[in-house]
């Protein structure tokens, strides 16, 4: 499995594991450690995942701990996902010591904009980019896939009411949307 | 090894029990008729499932060492090959109930449109079958098992005058009826045998959408939850679970007398004397039972003389679109869960006036996860440029406006799509496995040009916007999980298994009532169907047995 590869499947692995409901937390769990990430690089998950979902009116990424889904998703991913992770996680970090001369945590927003704003696909990512761009797809596919299967993205943020049981199914009922 | 065989003489045994099986031994046992039921696994123990377990809940399970109730056959426990570069993915589920368990509960009734065209356009065999033969039984199936489906009727799809309430559209779901309506392309109301209303009984739908994780109220249609106890209740039925049946065994005379199995916790192999045989495996599963079941009489396998078994194998090829609609973006979240499928479905409109084709068959459209997703952000929310409070944004505007089609479409039988068996690639048990050779052809790469220019034609008179949709990318061989035509039915025994009741030509006490028996694959999913032949063929056996004419 070559470089992209590997970081497009852990993408469809972190959106499986959302689906798979085995991932939420809602409140923070006194003494979590990651399972793969060191220190320094869930602080850098942690910026980049609230960079990409930022708190707004509602709570964003680092609010709703969606570090920790990336780490368990990373926990229960294949070698060759997590190597490909963690290297474009490097690319990351290296590119900000060497412009900014600090961590992505470390650097201010308008340096983590300026940086992601080249890494993030519209379709021109400079070759020298290559690395940074294919980590970030990645890195967001899997903040959005943790953000909103937790309460806060589904019920905060989204405004699903979270109601399983209906005696009925009231279904569309606006006059300008029947045929 | 000690192979235990009883002495006892089943009047029928049948083999699977999932909707052909199920079926099979829920109408013999009710007409007083003694049956022994094998199934590869296990019953399935609703109160464990996770239908409705939050995901705040399901993070304490896990954390307590719970899991959700695995469904799906592990490939490595009975592998199958393909060959280099042709993938086929096979979906099977060993328990009570079989796949009925997580069905998608499709329920389309065939009508002669589908059951007469081999006839027409002379590709392959003809149904030995029309509508008339069936209807019955639809009508049979329909009150029996309870599908929710409106009061539409026409030559391709075919009404029911016992259909339950139909589930109101989504919102984005009229938004695309309204358009397709624009190009006369009718969509109408689902029918899924989802309960929604209570049937003798039961507990009706409650619209949580979660079908897919096993219904823990039992409010869809499952063998294990409303033929088995049924049948079990006559004291006629005996189940025997994990019983991985490998060979129907035969008589002197070619008859079948028996059936091999392997215990699948202890490997010990069984063998159970039976008068006939009811084989409702699943397709692939039943070809690997008829083709390993080789001997003096039958050297090509059980029935097996005019080399049709196994060949044949057909499904339907699809691929899937979807988007979103900016009419309705931004607006207010809804609960669009629904019968946890799509509430309107595009019947096939390719073989009426004013439409002109390349190909033959046709194809039909779903349109499931389409409206707010219950448990995220729809997956295309991906797809969506940007990073910060722009995404987030836009990911929230267009949560209640996504839309996905998903059209069906048939795939032609041909001689050389094929399961075949290989002696020299055992199983754990020593059963040759199977080799799965599946492609699709011209025929339908003409049709999904056509799928996709009618779904690109929809979107935009609905005003909708693609996100992922690739033109030309299909899904893979198998995916579907609606395999047909290994073991199929005709009235000439040269091309054909089985006569137009499921019982083999050439093995009267043997007969195949699963996905198998259909000659074509239709753009339809097959259950519904599979419930009327596996009712109608039974009760030509019991019949039979009554009159001691078989």
């Amino acid at each position: 499995m070559n470089r992209r590869d590997a970081l497009r499947s852990l993408a469809s692995t972190a959106a499986a594991l959302a689906a798979s409901r085995t991932w939420i937390h809602v409140r923070a769990e006194q003494g979590w450690t990651p399972a793969v990430l060191t220190p320094a690089q869930d602080a850098e998950v942690v910026a980049l995942t609230e960079a990409i979902i930022p708190a707004t009116e509602t709570p964003g990424a680092k609010a709703a701990l969606v570090n920790r889904f990336v780490d368990q998703a990373l926990a229960g991913a294949g070698a060759a996902q997590r190597d490909a992770f963690l290297q474009g996680l490097a690319w990351v970090t290296a590119r900000c010591q060497a412009e900014f001369g600090q961590t992505f945590a470390a650097a201010t927003p308008e340096q983590q904009v300026s940086l992601l704003t080249r890494i993030d696909d519209d379709g021109t990512i400079a070759a020298a980019e290559q690395p940074g761009a294919d980590f970030f797809r990645t890195i967001k596919g899997m903040t959005i896939s943790g953000y909103y299967s937790t309460e806060i993205g589904l019920r905060q943020e989204l405004g699903d009411d979270g109601r399983m049981v209906l005696a009925q199914f009231e279904g569309c009922t606006h006059p300008e949307h029947q045929g | 090894m000690q192979i235990i065989s009883s002495p006892k003489v089943y009047p029928v045994i049948v083999i699977g029990s999932g909707a052909s099986g199920g079926m099979a031994a829920w109408n013999l046992t009710r007409q007083g008729i003694e049956v022994l039921l094998l199934d590869a696994g296990d019953k399935f123990d609703r109160s464990t499932y996770w239908t409705h377990v939050t995901p705040w809940e399901a993070r304490e399970r896990r954390a307590r060492g719970e899991r959700p109730p695995q469904f799906f056959l592990d490939r490595n426990e009975s592998p199958y090959e393909t060959p280099a570069g042709r993938p086929f993915d096979l979906t099977r589920v060993w328990g009570h109930g079989g796949k009925t368990n997580v069905w998608g509960r499709v329920s389309l009734r065939l009508s002669d449109v589908n059951l007469k065209e081999p006839a027409r356009d002379g590709w392959e065999i003809p149904w030995p079958i029309a509508y008339a033969d069936i209807a019955p039984y639809y009508d049979k199936v329909d009150q029996l098992i309870g599908v929710c489906g409106g009061d539409d009727d026409s030559d391709i799809l075919p009404g029911s005058r016992y259909h339950l309430p139909p589930p109101a559209p989504r919102c984005a779901e009229r938004l695309i009826q309204k358009g397709a309506r624009t190009l006369d392309i009718p969509f109408v109301p689902t029918r899924r045998a989802n309960r929604t209303r209570s049937v003798r009984g039961s507990i009706p739908c409650h619209y949580c959408g979660n079908c897919g994780a096993g219904c823990d109220v039992a409010a869809f249609f499952c063998s294990a939850d409303h033929l088995l106890p049924e049948a079990l209740a006559t004291k006629k039925l005996e189940i025997r679970s994990n019983a991985v049946v490998a060979r129907i065994l035969t008589d002197a005379n070619g008859l079948a007398s028996g059936v091999q199995y392997f215990d699948r916790k202890t490997g010990s192999e069984q063998q159970v004397r039976g008068k006939v045989i009811v084989v409702g495996a699943s397709c692939v599963d039943s070809t690997r039972i008829l083709l390993n079941s080789t001997s003096r009489t039958h050297p090509n396998g059980l029935g097996n003389g005019s080399d049709v078994i196994g060949r044949y194998l057909c499904e339907q090829v699809r691929f899937h679109a979807n988007g979103y609609l900016p009419a309705l973006a931004g607006g207010p979240t809804r609960n669009d869960r629904g019968i946890g499928g799509e509430h309107l479905y595009m019947p096939r409109f390719n073989h009426r006036a004013g439409h002109t084709r390349d190909y033959l068959r046709g194809f039909g459209a779903q349109m499931w996860s389409t409206g707010a997703s219950a448990s995220g952000a729809h997956g295309g929310s991906e797809k969506i440029p940007g990073f910060g409070a722009t995404l987030k944004r836009e990911i929230k505007r267009r949560h209640p406006a996504w839309f996905e089609i998903h059209p069906y479409g048939e795939v032609l039988p041909y001689a050389d799509n094929r399961i075949t068996v290989d002696p020299a690639k055992p199983d754990r048990f020593g059963v040759p496995t199977i080799r799965i050779d599946y492609t699709i052809r011209d025929n339908e790469r003409k049709m999904l040009a056509h799928m996709s220019d009618t779904v690109e034609e929809i979107v935009k008179a609905a005003g909708g916007v693609f996100v992922n949709y690739t033109r030309g990318d299909v899904d893979g061989n198998g995916t579907a999980i609606h395999e047909h035509g290994t073991c199929r039915m005709g009235d000439d025994p040269k091309r054909s298994a089985l006569n137009a009741f499921n019982r083999m030509h050439d093995v009267r006490n043997v007969y195949v009532v699963d996905g198998s028996a259909f000659p074509t694959a239709t753009e339809k999913n097959p259950t519904l169907t599979i419930l009327a032949l596996a009712w109608r063929a039974t009760d030509h056996l019991a019949d039979d047995m009554r009159r001691g004419t078989l």
